[in-house]
């Protein structure tokens, strides 16, 4: 087959279904951020609604409660998701990164376990990895789980841990093997964060929530039926994590395309007021509006080779470092569309006066270009990036 | 929804590449910009010259009843590509990419006997046609001064496609046209000054039939100069990565140094992230989509060169390596048709209009 850029009629199919499906379904109001308890529990509900109607993880099997759909039909259905600009994802990591992983690696009995209350938002789930002098390097990472008959003892500090204040369970990589150093030693362990010896306290964000947290670890004891893969294979089964996070499915086009989508409308909106824009800033807005096009069309094309049998590389680098300057750049433009009123905080609800609608609007792009800042740096900061696509692909020497 | 070329469309951009390995290195390059004159450039250019006419690429865009090949746009990118990669001096893209679909446009929109036996011997024979689109007068396009038309490698041609306006596709005999040598910044393209003499054309088009013929050449032309520019950016990419790992400063390679890798690694960032929109230019040949393709594919290619040259310190400034031959052709594609300015206006335009959608909205 040549190349082919139109949808076939299964895949309008999906499309349609999926949108009936979410405006009939998708919160007329935003949901409180899930940073705060109130918001995390109504993010907890809209993950089982979702689940109710099979939308929850689209690309497990069926058997897990997906859909079994293919990367592209994922597209699909994420651009759909974006258009009618529904809640973010509190079990993000739970669906994108644990899920796959442990379907990957996990037993039969863990996937029963596990799988059906992940996917049904009764257990969300905590990404538990850096450590305060694991950062970058995360294979420095000292934190142990130490075995004692059926159950490990972890003992530790883990830190940067998103949405861990109000999740259920955390995925980590632990030092099985107190005496080994880097990668050796290391398993992959999952560990309930209401548990005596786990103290979870919350780290304020740039936008004032605790988004992410620091984990305290004082002789927790977890069984050992915990471990996920064999002992000491930690590092490669976190790294295969990491292939799916950085590589296509944290974060889906849609996301920057629909973002793009309302800087544009800000900027032709602005654009009709008296005050002139500053011609750089619209330059940015066409180039946001080029990017965000090219991130999807460079998704669509890894999608169709993943699904013609190639696997995921390099791009997994490179699509790191395109999107988190993209989502960074689309924020700054807006702010500096909105000037004078880009400072302001509002009170959500946006009713009342034009202020209180402005103050509304400049809210989402600050909190959004807030959070864009955060991009260049989770998820494997830019600079280890270009180390990887430096010296992984290019085949220049490690320095 | 299918976004992968076909083992076809692969296999022929890799006798292409295969061709210009043995063919269009760096010495064959630099033996013909050392050409003092005309016949030495061509005696220089000789050998690939026939082996490229050896690759039963002739007539490939032109349809199976006018005896073409019938293939598409998107058949032909990759090879654009590999033409970019290797900065090849011969008019491979222009000639099979625009001109002879153009030619088949016009022959089929004024049947006519010269017409046809231009298309014969153009397709059989060897003769040479090439095309220069009018610089639409309204268009936000940047002409080298005004009124005339520049166009590289005429020297070679036997037949030409032009027009005084989009409303004209005039064919006419090399013999009727007066070319006045330019020299170009590029040592590679040969380029002229062309001026129309007021000889009847040996086959005219006029009205919305030339208009949309102009378009269709015009949008292929654009497409194949983004893939030509992606190829020569990669290439400027593959010739910095291997100076940097030879070049050793401080006792280490200079490739070792994070601020080399990094400034590499943003090139390569530019390459993939306009790759896909060439490769959906070429497949759609969507107005927005080429005018995307033509400013992602100028903007990595400028990257490379400017991080190439950079990472070759003072010998990047040097008339002595190689690299000025893929930096200069980009340089001088980039600013084809319209060049990146245009472009960027035209979408920058459509978003104003609100033309501007993801493809799914």
């Amino acid at each position: 087959m040549a190349i082919d850029l139109q949808y076939t009629p299964r895949q309008h199919a999906l499309r349609a279904e999926a949108r009936a499906w979410l405006e009939a379904n998708v919160p007329r109001e935003a949901l409180p951020s899930y940073d705060t308890a109130e918001g995390f529990e109504a993010h907890r509900r809209w993950e089982s609604k979702l689940h109710s109607g099979r939308w929850s993880m689209v690309t497990w099997p069926q058997e897990y409660g997906g859909r079994g759909l293919d990367l592209i039909e994922w597209l699909i259905f994420e651009e759909e998701y974006y258009r009618v600009d529904a809640p973010g994802r509190v079990n993000q990591n739970g669906v994108f990164l644990f899920g796959p992983t442990l379907m990957e690696y996990g037993t039969s009995e863990q996937k029963s376990r596990f799988l059906p209350r992940l996917a049904s938002g009764a257990d969300i789930w905590a990404q538990v990895w850096s450590e305060p002098q694991a950062g970058s390097d995360l294979a420095a990472l000292r934190t142990t789980a130490i075995r004692d008959g059926d159950d490990y003892v972890i003992n530790g500090h883990k830190i940067w841990s998103t949405r861990a204040v109000y999740a259920d369970w955390g995925f980590g990589l632990f030092r099985t093997d107190g005496a080994s150093e880097r990668h050796r030693g290391l398993s992959y362990v999952v560990v309930p964060l209401r548990t005596p010896g786990v103290t979870v306290r919350g780290i304020p964000q740039l936008d004032g929530e605790s988004g992410f947290a620091e984990i305290f670890f004082e002789n927790a004891r977890v069984p050992v039926a915990n471990r996920i893969g064999d002992e000491g294979q930690g590092w490669s089964i976190a790294m295969a994590t990491a292939g799916f996070e950085r590589g296509l499915m944290l974060r889906s086009p849609a996301r920057f395309q629909r973002t793009a989508q309302r800087l544009i409308e800000l900027y032709r909106r602005e654009a009709q007021q008296a005050a002139p824009i500053d011609p750089g800033v619209a330059a940015t807005v066409t180039q946001c509006w080029m990017d965000a096009e090219a991130y999807a069309l460079s998704t669509y094309m890894t999608a169709s080779r993943l699904i013609a049998g190639g696997s995921i590389g390099a791009e997994a680098s490179l699509n790191k470092i395109f999107w988190s300057e993209l989502d960074l750049s689309m924020h700054r433009a807006a702010l500096a569309i909105l000037g004078a009123r880009a400072e302001l905080r509002g009170l959500g609800g946006g009713e009342g006066s034009a202020l209180a609608k402005a103050a509304d609007e400049a809210t989402r792009w600050m909190d959004g270009f807030l959070f864009s800042l955060a991009g260049p740096i989770y998820a494997g900061a830019n600079e280890i990036q270009r180390n990887i696509i430096a010296e992984r692909v290019l085949g220049m020497p490690k320095g | 929804m299918d976004f992968t070329f076909d083992e076809e469309q692969r296999l022929a951009a890799q006798s292409l590449r295969d061709l210009l390995t043995d063919h269009c290195q760096g010495s064959d390059l630099r033996r013909a910009a050392d050409a003092r004159d005309l016949p030495s450039f061509e005696t220089a250019c000789a050998t690939r010259r026939a082996r490229l006419a050896e690759l039963g690429l002739t007539g490939a865009l032109v349809p199976a009843e006018q005896g073409g090949l019938g293939l598409g746009v998107v058949d032909f990118v990759l090879l654009a590509e590999e033409a970019g990669r290797a900065a090849l001096p011969e008019p491979l893209i222009d000639v099979e990419g625009v001109a002879h679909p153009l030619l088949a446009a016009l022959v089929w929109a004024a049947p006519g006997e010269l017409g046809d036996r231009t298309l014969q011997e153009t397709l059989v024979g060897s003769a040479l046609v090439l095309s220069a689109a009018p610089a639409p007068g309204a268009a936000p396009v940047r002409s080298a001064a005004p009124g005339t038309t520049m166009l590289a490698n005429a020297a070679f041609a036997q037949y030409f496609l032009l027009g005084r306006s989009d409303d004209e596709l005039a064919l006419y005999r090399a013999s009727d046209i007066s070319l006045t040598h330019r020299e170009s910044v590029d040592p590679l393209r040969r380029l002229s000054e062309i001026a129309l003499t007021e000889t009847k054309p040996i086959a005219l088009v006029t009205g919305s039939a030339a208009a949309s013929a102009w378009q269709a050449a015009r949008a292929r032309s654009t497409v194949l100069n983004a893939a030509q520019l992606l190829g020569l950016g990669s290439r400027m990419l593959e010739i910095a990565v291997a100076y940097s790992l030879e070049r050793k400063q401080f006792g280490k390679a200079i490739g070792s140094n994070q601020a080399v890798k990094h400034s590499l690694a943003d090139v390569m960032v530019k390459l993939e992230f306009a790759r896909p929109v060439v490769y959906a230019a070429a497949a759609t040949l969507a107005p927005v989509r080429v005018a995307h393709a033509a400013v992602a594919a100028a903007d990595a290619a400028d990257r490379a060169a400017r991080a190439a040259i950079q990472v070759h310190g003072a010998m990047g400034y040097s008339w002595e390596v190689d690299l000025q031959f893929y930096a200069k052709r980009a340089w001088a594609l980039a600013g084809l048709n319209g060049g990146r300015s245009a472009q960027f206006l035209a979408l920058h335009q459509s978003l104003l209009r609100g033309e501007l959608e993801a493809q799914w909205a």
